[in-house]
């Protein structure tokens, strides 16, 4: 079976500082590979890689067979939701969907399933700038993310702080993803997350180590446990 | 594919439309320039110049001399000082533009056919006002001149009728072609509105490319895979639409309801137009491409806009800018469009001078995109 992703001695530099340091690893159809770390080792920028927005210094990184320097048919196939706020702004939740959609290519009955599934209905003519809580935008931000029924998603810190109603709705959502199929990719930075994942890469001093998702669990214990001494 | 299309162009003509601040200086903003220009210039012309004459002579010949000027085109004596003290007061406090002061012994001098001297003195803090006075008491100078010509030669002998052909055997007759009564109106009123509208259609095409990438949507578009050409293009279109819109109404009330001449055809106006249009827009778009953020682009749009009217000759001819100046302005689209713009209002020049210019603008949009495009890349390759 092919990998979905295929990392290879990824490098990131920004000016004189390096961000991932020779990363290399596979992500399998189907897995769903959590990317943890502390604040600032480097998961926002590695799913920005990934997601093909920002550039790599060097290596090789394969996505759904495609090298992401030379091609992004990839990203037809692809669902991002970003740690940062990054619908647009000056549109309502239904023209977030609708545009979003448009981008991608995605059927328009997808916007009505995406709509029914995100409990979005009475929000559709909100602008997205007045909505309530970060659990509403990040339902939201799911929906536009999944619009285009992709085959890889990428989530960074998607559950983080969110009104427990919409992590309850989210979660859901990513556990029929990937029921139906899906590959996930999810950056969190709470290791109680990591029960969800099949593998947990750790990122730590621009390294990454893999881990299921227990020994990354008891890694975090032995850890806590040595620096609480 | 046309789908994406249509998307992209709802969504920004959306976003310009909601973004009110941007939408009242578009819409509102040349339009208002307009009506308050054809106020200011609602006189056409500059006429009633204030005069002071200061009779020291106080002759039947210096009574003529005042009472052309009394009957003068576009002068309108205010005071009759005593001295020429009080002139130069009058004309210090601004009560006065002209200032004439007719000597003591004229009517001797002229009667004894000797040299006379009459001062005319102008304010030329204005120049318009300066311009004008001096035209108006040239007309009267000229004709007291040749009266006194006149008066000499019959004085020497000569029969009345020879001594006026004497003078009027050359005749100059002056004629302005294209704005035959001189209106200042039809001169500046356009030109002014449209120079407004040219520096806010430059303000919103400097947000193409870096109003985009500001915001954090830019990674939705990244991330969807859409080509940043399709992207580019498409908001491009609804831009040019959009300047393209917001003119219309500019030359409706400057040509229909306020009559300004209009030379050319409606067609080629709007094709001129339009051709412009693309011009500014791409090199807007330029400046979006080199800056990395909206503020300084739109900063350094607004460098480029506001003196480009200036430079454009329309005001101060090119060709009294000094040499090394004049490609400089050349450079620019907008003394293109405002060096046509006054030969399709004065003159309709006709398809073969009109389409060099076209041509031109095509070309400046050709290259300006082709340079944003290139800005852009360098710009992104630099934040790898």
């Amino acid at each position: 079976m092919e990998p979905i992703i295929r990392v290879d001695h990824l490098v990131q530099k920004m000016g004189r500082k390096t961000f991932l340091n020779d990363l290399s690893f596979e992500v399998m159809p189907g897995e769903c590979f959590g990317v943890f770390g502390t604040r600032g080792t480097g998961k926002t920028t590695l799913v920005h890689i990934l997601a093909g927005v920002d550039r790599f210094t060097s290596g090789e990184v394969e996505i759904l067979g495609t090298n992401i320097r030379k091609s992004e048919k990839y990203k037809r196939d692809l669902g991002l939701l970003t740690q940062e706020r990054s619908l647009f702004l000056d549109m309502s939740v239904y023209e977030n969907l609708d545009f979003i959609a448009a981008l991608k290519n995605a059927p328009r009955k997808n916007i009505e399933e995406m709509i029914e599934r995100f409990e979005l209905r009475e929000l559709l003519k909100e602008p997205i700038t007045v909505l309530d809580t970060i659990g509403t935008y990040q339902r939201l931000a799911l929906a536009c993310a999944l619009v285009n029924q992709p085959k890889l998603l990428i989530v960074d810190e998607v559950i983080k702080d969110i009104d427990l109603y919409s992590r309850r709705l989210i979660i859901k959502e990513l556990k029929q993803y990937l029921a139906d199929g899906g590959t996930l990719v999810c950056a969190f930075s709470n290791i109680a997350m990591s029960h969800y994942m099949t593998r947990v890469g750790w990122l730590e001093n621009m390294k990454m180590i893999i881990y299921t998702s227990e020994t990354a669990l008891a890694e975090w214990k032995k850890q806590e446990e040595l620096y609480t001494e | 594919m046309i789908k994406q299309s249509l998307a992209i162009m709802k969504r920004e003509l959306f976003y310009m439309w909601r973004d009110k601040g941007m939408r009242n200086i578009m819409l509102f903003g040349p339009l208002l320039g307009l009506l308050l220009f054809a106020g200011v210039y609602s006189y056409q012309r500059v006429g009633d110049i204030p005069t002071a004459i200061v009779d020291l002579d106080h002759s039947s010949a210096s009574r003529q001399v005042v009472m052309g000027l009394e009957n003068a085109k576009d002068l309108k004596v205010v005071a009759y000082p005593e001295t020429y003290d009080e002139l130069e007061k009058l004309i210090h406090k601004g009560d006065a533009i002209v200032g004439i002061v007719i000597p003591e012994n004229y009517g001797k001098d002229v009667d004894l056919r000797r040299q006379t001297k009459i001062a005319v003195m102008i304010d030329g803090t204005n120049m318009a006002y300066a311009t004008n006075a001096t035209t108006a008491v040239l007309t009267v100078t000229r004709t007291l001149g040749a009266e006194a010509g006149i008066k000499t030669l019959i004085a020497q002998g000569i029969e009345p009728d020879q001594a006026k052909e004497a003078y009027q055997s050359i005749e100059f007759r002056e004629e302005a072609w294209f704005n035959p009564t001189l209106n200042y109106a039809y001169f500046l009123v356009l030109a002014f509105a449209l120079n407004m509208w040219q520096q806010f259609s430059t303000l919103a095409s400097c947000m193409n490319v870096v109003g985009e990438k500001g915001f954090g949507s830019w990674i939705q578009i990244k991330a969807s895979g859409i080509s940043r050409l399709k992207l580019f293009f498409n908001k491009s279109l609804v831009h040019i639409f959009v300047i393209m819109l917001i003119v219309l109404p500019i030359y409706f009330f400057a040509f229909v309801v306020f009559k300004l001449p209009l030379a050319s055809s409606w067609s080629m106006l709007l094709l001129f137009t339009f051709a412009f249009a693309v011009a500014l827009h791409s090199l807007g778009t330029l400046m979006s491409s080199i800056f990395s953020n909206a503020i300084n682009a739109s900063r350094f749009g607004m460098v480029v806009a506001l003196p480009s009217f200036v430079i454009s000759g329309f005001t101060w001819p090119l060709e009294a800018m000094p040499q090394w100046f004049q490609p400089i302005a050349w450079i620019l689209p907008q003394t293109w469009f405002f060096q046509g713009i006054n030969y399709l209002s004065f003159k309709n020049p006709g398809w073969e001078f009109i389409s060099h210019y076209l041509l031109i603008l095509g070309l400046m949009a050709v290259l300006f995109y082709s340079l944003a495009a290139l800005a852009a890349r360098l710009r992104e390759k630099a934040f790898r």
